[in-house]
């Protein structure tokens, strides 16, 4: 099969799959997970494998954009389907302009000021309840309301995940094909040479960081109305980093990556919910093992060894 | 009017003063070359007019417009671009990908063909890979090449540009013999295409290709003038031909 | 002043001259790792918890302050040993290697974190060490426990000697020599690999004795390790990558402001205020105030 139609038959799968989930309430629950850090995922590759940065503060930009939603839904009574693009707008370019500055830098020291970001945005969280409820959280979040009246909720609700989970990936395949695509993976490969060949790395970055925080911030809204709950530890740096290692461990730079690190990955937590400290101690032994033994992540080493393998057979045909 | 007009350009770094009240002009058309002992500044001088590095005090005029403080990405709208004393190409990316990224902002991609017209060449990029021996190279990672093939594909990237003046740091550094002599054969083709700037050590390529020599010395420019007058001058001769390359 | 007074004063000030010379302890290691062989080390604060923790461990089993302080410094070192051996060493010839070590060090501060949660955060939520030595001395007319005099000069002491260290002796030049660059430092016969293990080794004891140190001298909770760690960097940052005096400077005015900013508000606010500090130093001067 070709890798289109590898693709459509994937999408078709993932939007029919909440349909065929439906009398198993925990693994429909687990689905919802992993669509959500999909739409995540989608959007942290974008930035760390295409453009090269590792935004740290990804969690925090979404949860701007979910306590935005919560009060605009709670205070002014805003539908959800208005509340949550104007929120995710306002939370990117607040991301955007916290950014702004750190775009000029590179690799560690961008790292580091996205974390000291990441920080101020948690404490905020916490010290600012009148829009938070602080460290206690909100609760009992409204799910959206459906076309047809009353509240989108199961299989329905799974569905609208599923699909902006699909139109993510789309998305992400899509960008990485235009000239923009293509004038981030030169900025990813050597930023002082893109310069050079007539790239405004800078500009081009804050593009990138706009369309990450929105990958980030409707991911965050849609992650407040399918677990109900809300806290400052939902959107802290462990949730950037897991992020961040769901791209790394499937695949930077690749479409098919993320997908793979999500599936495998984004489930764990909710799987070991009484183990929280086995759950952190795995996702940094995972972190070392990605770092050391395979950059280029699962599917990354499979290319690799598919080369490799190649070549070989090359050479052995090219000497018989 | 000139192509490029560098007026009193100052550099210091820390206490050490880098460049010192630098002038120099360029004609469209002409090939120029600088030499002078390692540390004599000529890199900063490319780094500064090149967008990469601020000035301390100067002006820059290219093409009668200036230029100071100017970014790198907007001299290359402009089209002016360098290279780097140690070859720098997109080693992840494939040849084709990497002369597609060069193609990208390229100064005339958006004003259409009639931008291009009035100038010498023509050259569609498969022309110019199939005379820098580049087109049965197209797939492969840049990073696997040999240097230089890089060194070609990086004036291919380059060319892909539509530059008006090309800097190039030290092109035939690291390069064996014979691949010296190709390379300035390569360049002496160049020079109906676009305006050169050379820094080059190896006296050969600034004997063979440049209209016009330029001696840094210590961040002051010491002579300026044809090569065979300057490579004669007492003062090169001794401070710098004859210590070096003695 | 009234009595009342007065006693603040002088509490602030000896608290702020004691969380300033840990601060500024701990930063020290953090930035000789990080600006002499660019790996920034994120779990300096769990390193620091867990020499604490030993700490309080190996007190509570019977064992004086001072014995476990020498086992903790022990045990510290063959623990820097280990991780050099087998993770640090991997990263020496990784180009952009200061992005790929501060991941892994992430990466080491959630396993570090999870174990203490499973095993410590079961024991005890609070956590306490006998004072070294007993006693109170008048300082003109302010009152200051043995103790955390002692814990004060101990700190001073090795942030002196480290500086000297890195200034004046021979593996101070020869680190400085492989910063400036690793190939002419390894052509004159410098043993770049052997400058790198020193440095992590140093650093990494050095933390580790900022931990006692802090132990000593205040009862600590789990939540210290991360707070330590954004503060050594926003140290690290704001007083220049590699410079010891800097780290101390820096390290001194950030714990003087914890000590007064705790008594009109939460000392959340003073770490509110370094990370704004290391975001402007970030953003304008990535270089430092200090030059290394």
């Amino acid at each position: 099969m070709s890798a289109r139609r590898w693709a459509v038959a994937l999408g078709l799968l993932a939007l029919a799959l909440p349909f065929v989930l439906e009398g198993n309430r925990f693994l429909a629950f687990v689905y919802s997970i992993v669509m959500i850090h999909l739409i995540w995922a989608n959007g942290m590759n974008l930035l760390y494998g295409y453009v090269g940065l590792m935004p740290l503060m990804f969690a925090g930009v979404a949860g701007v954009a979910a306590y935005a939603m919560i009060y605009l839904t709670r205070s002014h009574e805003w539908s959800f389907w208005l509340a949550a693009p104007m929120a995710s707008l306002g939370a990117s370019l607040f991301g955007v302009l916290l950014g702004l500055p750190s775009l000029r830098l590179t690799g560690f020291y961008f790292t580091l000021c996205s974390l000291v970001i990441q920080t101020v945005i948690t404490l905020a969280f916490v010290f600012f309840p009148t829009f938070t409820n602080g460290d206690t959280g909100i609760n009992q979040i409204a799910p959206p309301q459906a076309p047809w009246g009353g509240a989108l909720s199961g299989v329905w609700m799974d569905e609208t995940l599923a699909i902006v989970a699909v139109l993510s990936v789309l998305l992400c395949g899509w960008i990485v094909s235009t000239r923009l695509g293509k004038r981030f993976m030169a900025i990813r490969e050597d930023d002082v040479l893109a310069e050079v060949l007539g790239i405004d790395v800078v500009r081009d970055r804050i593009i990138a960081f706009f369309i990450v925080s929105m990958f980030a911030s409707i991911g965050g809204c849609l992650f407040a109305v399918t677990i109900g709950f809300i806290s400052p530890r939902s959107f802290d740096v462990l949730t950037s980093l897991n992020i961040w290692l769901f791209v790394a461990f499937g695949g930077r730079g690749t479409l098919i990556g993320p997908i793979i690190g999500t599936i495998v990955l984004a489930p764990i937590p909710y799987l070991l919910q009484e183990l929280q400290g086995f759950k952190d101690v795995l996702s940094g032994v995972l972190i070392i093992v990605v770092t050391l033994l395979m950059p280029g992540g699962v599917w990354g080493e499979l290319l690799r060894w598919r080369d490799r393998r190649r070549a070989r057979r090359a050479l052995a045909v090219g000497q018989t | 009017m000139s192509l490029l007009q560098v007026n009193g350009l100052v550099r210091r770094f820390g206490g050490v003063v880098a460049l010192r009240d630098v002038e120099l002009t360029m004609e469209a058309g002409e090939t120029l070359g600088m030499i002078g002992p390692n540390g004599s500044g000529k890199t900063t001088f490319v780094n500064i007019v090149s967008g990469h590095l601020a000035s301390d005090a100067g002006t820059m005029l290219f093409d009668g417009e200036s230029i100071t403080g100017a970014s790198p990405h907007q001299l290359a709208a402009r089209g002016l671009t360098r290279t780097y004393q140690a070859v720098r190409v997109f080693s992840g990316l494939s040849v084709a990908r990497n002369i597609e990224t060069a193609s990208l902002l390229r100064r005339d991609a958006r004003a259409g063909a009639g931008a291009g017209a009035g100038r010498a060449d023509g050259a569609t990029v498969d022309e110019l890979a199939e005379w820098l021996r580049l087109d049965r190279l197209m797939g492969k990672p840049a990073g696997s090449l040999t240097l230089f093939e890089q060194r070609r594909l990086e004036l291919l990237m380059r060319l892909a540009q539509r530059p008006r003046l090309i800097m190039l740091d030290e092109p035939v550094g690291g390069l064996a013999l014979t691949e010296v002599r190709e390379m300035i054969e390569l360049l002496a083709q160049l020079k109906a295409r676009c305006s050169l700037f050379v820094i080059e050590h190896t006296m050969r390529v600034i004997r063979e290709l440049a209209d016009r020599v330029v001696v840094l010395m210590a961040g002051e420019k010491i002579a300026d003038g044809a090569p065979d007058e300057v490579l004669r001058d007492k003062r090169v001769v001794e401070q710098y031909l004859g210590t070096v390359h003695a | 002043m009234s009595d009342a007074t007065l006693l603040v004063v002088a509490s602030t000030l000896s608290t702020g001259l004691i969380l300033g010379a840990i601060f500024a302890l701990v930063a020290a290691g953090v930035t000789i790792v990080y600006g002499c062989v660019w790996l920034p080390n994120a779990s300096n604060g769990q390193f620091f918890l867990l020499a604490a923790l030993a700490a309080w461990s190996l007190t509570g089993a019977g064992l004086g302050s001072a014995a476990a302080i020498i086992m903790v410094l022990l045990l510290g070192l063959v623990l820097s040993l280990g991780l050099e051996w087998l993770l640090v060493r991997r990263l020496y010839d990784v180009p952009n290697r200061n992005v790929a070590c501060f991941v892994l060090t992430l990466g080491l501060t959630q396993i570090m974190a999870g174990i203490f949660s499973m095993t410590w955060g079961r024991w005890s939520d609070q956590y306490t060490l006998p004072p070294l030595v007993s006693g109170i001395t008048m300082i003109g007319p302010f009152p200051m426990t043995n103790n955390r005099i002692l814990v004060l000069l101990i700190a001073l002491v090795v942030l002196a000697a480290s500086f000297a260290l890195l200034r004046y002796h021979r593996y101070g030049r020869a680190l400085r020599a492989v910063f400036q660059n690793r190939e002419a430092a390894a052509l004159r016969g410098v043993d770049v690999r052997a400058v790198y293990r020193m440095s992590f080794l140093l650093g990494s004891s050095i933390i580790f004795l900022g931990g006692l140190l802090f132990a000593l001298a205040y009862s600590f909770d789990l939540t210290v390790a991360w707070t330590m760690s954004v503060t050594a960097f926003a140290i690290m940052i704001v007083g220049g990558p590699g410079s010891v005096l800097g780290a101390l400077v820096v390290g001194m005015v950030f714990g003087f402001t914890q000590a007064i900013v705790s008594i009109f508000a939460s000392p959340t606010a003073a770490t509110f205020s370094y990370l704004l500090a290391m975001l402007a130093m970030l953003l304008f001067k990535p270089t430092g105030l200090f030059l290394r």
